[in-house]
């Protein structure tokens, strides 16, 4: 009468199962306008005031980078901005499955335990890629100038994609630690002030005393340095590559802890 | 033949003492409908979900279809459908969507999965509502959608945390008809829990009455009410002023209980078949019955005979959660 089931799905399974999730993460976010809608409303509401208030300040306020305009030097931030709501969205979505027992409802079937998890920052990556690529698209709509080319515009691609990866991940960790999809909404304003208090906006050329000393020692500033010379074109490649390591050493911090959070819980909990 | 769900000793506290499981010992038969009957924040869920692998006890032991629930939990998973209380069926998705996403988290193939997808929708009447969102969805559809997806893989046991509360009583039927067609036909084992004593009555064959994480009666519905009592026979009567005389018959039956001003009642050991010797002693008597009912005791006179307390009506705290645990 007992089957003798497969205790471990296969990896083609697995990867299958992995995509019908991610899938599942991106239509239940495109159906919910109000869960995309801000990532992309504020960050372009913002980038419009600053490019309309500071369209002279590159090339009249000393500390500028050359730079053709003020939006070909703000894109960079407001990329980082939209993945960073992004994956606010991605970990509320995921905490609101604990709460809801959808999760249960993957743990109690034979899926993938992986499958689970890299479904979920597979999203997050995704919307963060997708994210980029569509403010990257508007800036050049409304005048901006990739210097590097469709090289740049990868480059770009892979830092939102890492970027993606990394605050989905502290999504993730929030959501296991906290299982309140409000609790993890809550605590994303404070990263928000670790991007102002970065060079997202201003060149950290223009900042002063403590606030300089801020930015000067926050890992933001150097991955928005290193999208931002993709855009104006810097003449090496150092901040691109300094930045791409900071992304990815964050990508990878993340996912790590994500992953021993989430292992943790189902160790725990008995799944 | 293994029992189809099997446990000894079984406990669950939680992080910062909650003791919400506390030994429970549980034998259900291949093929069984088992109910699982209590008050709210009885142990029901928390049991439910060791046995379905959701959660790790924290003693004692426990199987389902012969395999462990913590150390073949992998295995098991295959074998066991499942329908928490309050399961999350995302609002934004529609019906066959979801059929299909848990077909594939069941290992069955896209083909497998259209498939299985279609004649679930099919068989819990849902065909008209399969491509709209969940969100327009009545709560009896939800329920029968949750029951589907737990059917996606056609489970040897069905594990339902409370199917039926919160459904207006036509819902309710619908979805009792439905677990008893799955025990009939395909001889799934259904382990249900509910705190409607009508539920248990109506569906299981064997009952186990939880309250504070101890199980505190188990047998036949039957068995348990023929246990812990004699039908109460209670007679209206026509003439208020015959009150003393009907209480003076009745006394020599059975034990008297209590009365208001127009009706007398009594308990009757042998039930049924003492009423026509009740009657005529009446009638001897000179008392003219306008009305007389005799009441079989019910499952909550067995809860209150074992716990001192009713089952229904009664507000209780919510089932310990792992977020109010912490």
């Amino acid at each position: 009468m007992t089957v003798a089931a497969p205790r471990h799905a296969s990896p083609a399974l697995a990867l299958r199962q992995t995509g019908a999730l991610a899938w599942r993460s991106a239509v239940t976010t495109i159906r919910i306008p109000q869960a995309w809608f801000p990532s992309l409303f504020f960050p372009l509401v913002l980038l419009a005031i600053f490019t309309g208030s500071f369209g002279n300040a590159p090339g009249n306020i000393p500390g500028f980078p050359p730079v053709r305009g003020f939006l070909d030097f703000a894109i960079a931030g407001s990329v980082l901005q939209g993945v960073l709501i992004a994956g606010t969205s991605a970990g509320a979505a995921f905490a609101a499955d604990i709460e809801h027992g959808f999760f249960d409802r993957l743990v109690v079937s034979p899926v993938s335990r992986s499958a689970i998890l890299v479904g979920r920052l597979g999203a997050s990556v995704l919307q963060g890629v997708f994210q980029g690529m569509l403010f990257l698209a508007l800036a050049v709509v409304f005048g901006a100038h990739v210097e590097r080319g469709f090289p740049g515009v990868f480059v770009l691609i892979v830092f939102a994609a890492l970027l993606g990866a990394a605050w989905g991940s502290l999504g993730v960790i929030l959501a296991l630690r906290t299982g309140s999809s409000e609790a993890v909404q809550g605590a994303f304003p404070l990263f928000f002030v670790l991007l102002f208090f970065s060079s997202a906006f201003f060149p950290r050329e223009t900042m002063t005393g403590w606030y300089r000393q801020i930015a000067d020692v926050n890992p933001i500033s150097y991955i928005v340095e290193g999208m931002r010379a993709e855009v104006i074109g810097h003449q090496d490649l150092s901040k691109t590559l300094i930045g791409l390591a900071i992304a990815a050493g964050l990508a990878l911090l993340g996912v790590s802890i994500a992953t021993l959070a989430y292992w943790r819980r189902l160790a725990t909990e008995g799944a | 033949m293994p029992h189809a769900v099997e446990a000894q000793g079984l406990e669950r506290t939680f992080k910062g003492g909650v003791r919400a499981v506390q030994g429970v010992d549980l034998a259900v038969d291949d093929g069984e409908i088992f109910g699982f009957l209590g008050p709210n924040g009885a142990g029901k869920s928390t049991t439910v979900r060791m046995l379905c692998t959701l959660l790790r006890p924290t003693a004692g032991r426990a199987s389902v279809a012969g395999l462990d629930v913590v150390a073949e939990a992998g295995a098991l998973r295959h074998l066991i459908g499942v329908a928490l209380q309050d399961a999350a069926i995302d609002p934004y998705m529609t019906g066959r969507e979801l059929l299909r996403l848990q077909a594939t988290l069941h290992g069955l193939s896209r083909q497998q999965g259209r498939d299985r997808a279609v004649e679930l929708l099919e068989q819990l009447d849902l065909v008209d509502a399969a491509d709209r969102r969940v969100g327009t969805y009545s709560g009896g559809m939800r329920r029968r959608l949750d029951l589907a997806l737990s059917l996606v893989h056609r489970p040897q046991v069905l594990f339902l945390d409370e199917p039926t509360t919160g459904l207006d009583p036509l819902s309710r039927v619908t979805v009792w008809d439905e677990v008893r067609r799955l025990n009939r036909e395909l001889g799934t084992t259904v382990f249900l829990t509910t705190q409607y004593l009508e539920e248990a009555d109506q569906l299981a064959a064997r009952v186990a009455i939880i309250d504070d994480g101890r199980i505190v009666a188990e047998g036949t519905p039957r068995e348990l009410k023929s246990e812990i009592g004699e039908p109460a026979l209670t007679i209206a009567l026509q003439d208020p002023d015959h009150h003393e005389a009907a209480q003076a018959v009745l006394e020599r039956f059975g034990r008297l209980l209590p009365s208001t001003a127009r009706t007398v009642a009594v308990r009757l050991p042998e039930g049924a078949g003492a009423l026509a010797d009740v009657i005529r002693a009446l009638d001897d008597a000179g008392v003219t019955v306008a009305e007389l009912d005799l009441a079989e005791p019910s499952l909550d006179d067995v809860f209150l005979a074992k716990t001192g307390r009713r089952m229904e009506g009664e507000e209780t705290e919510p089932e310990p959660t792992e977020a109010a645990a912490r």
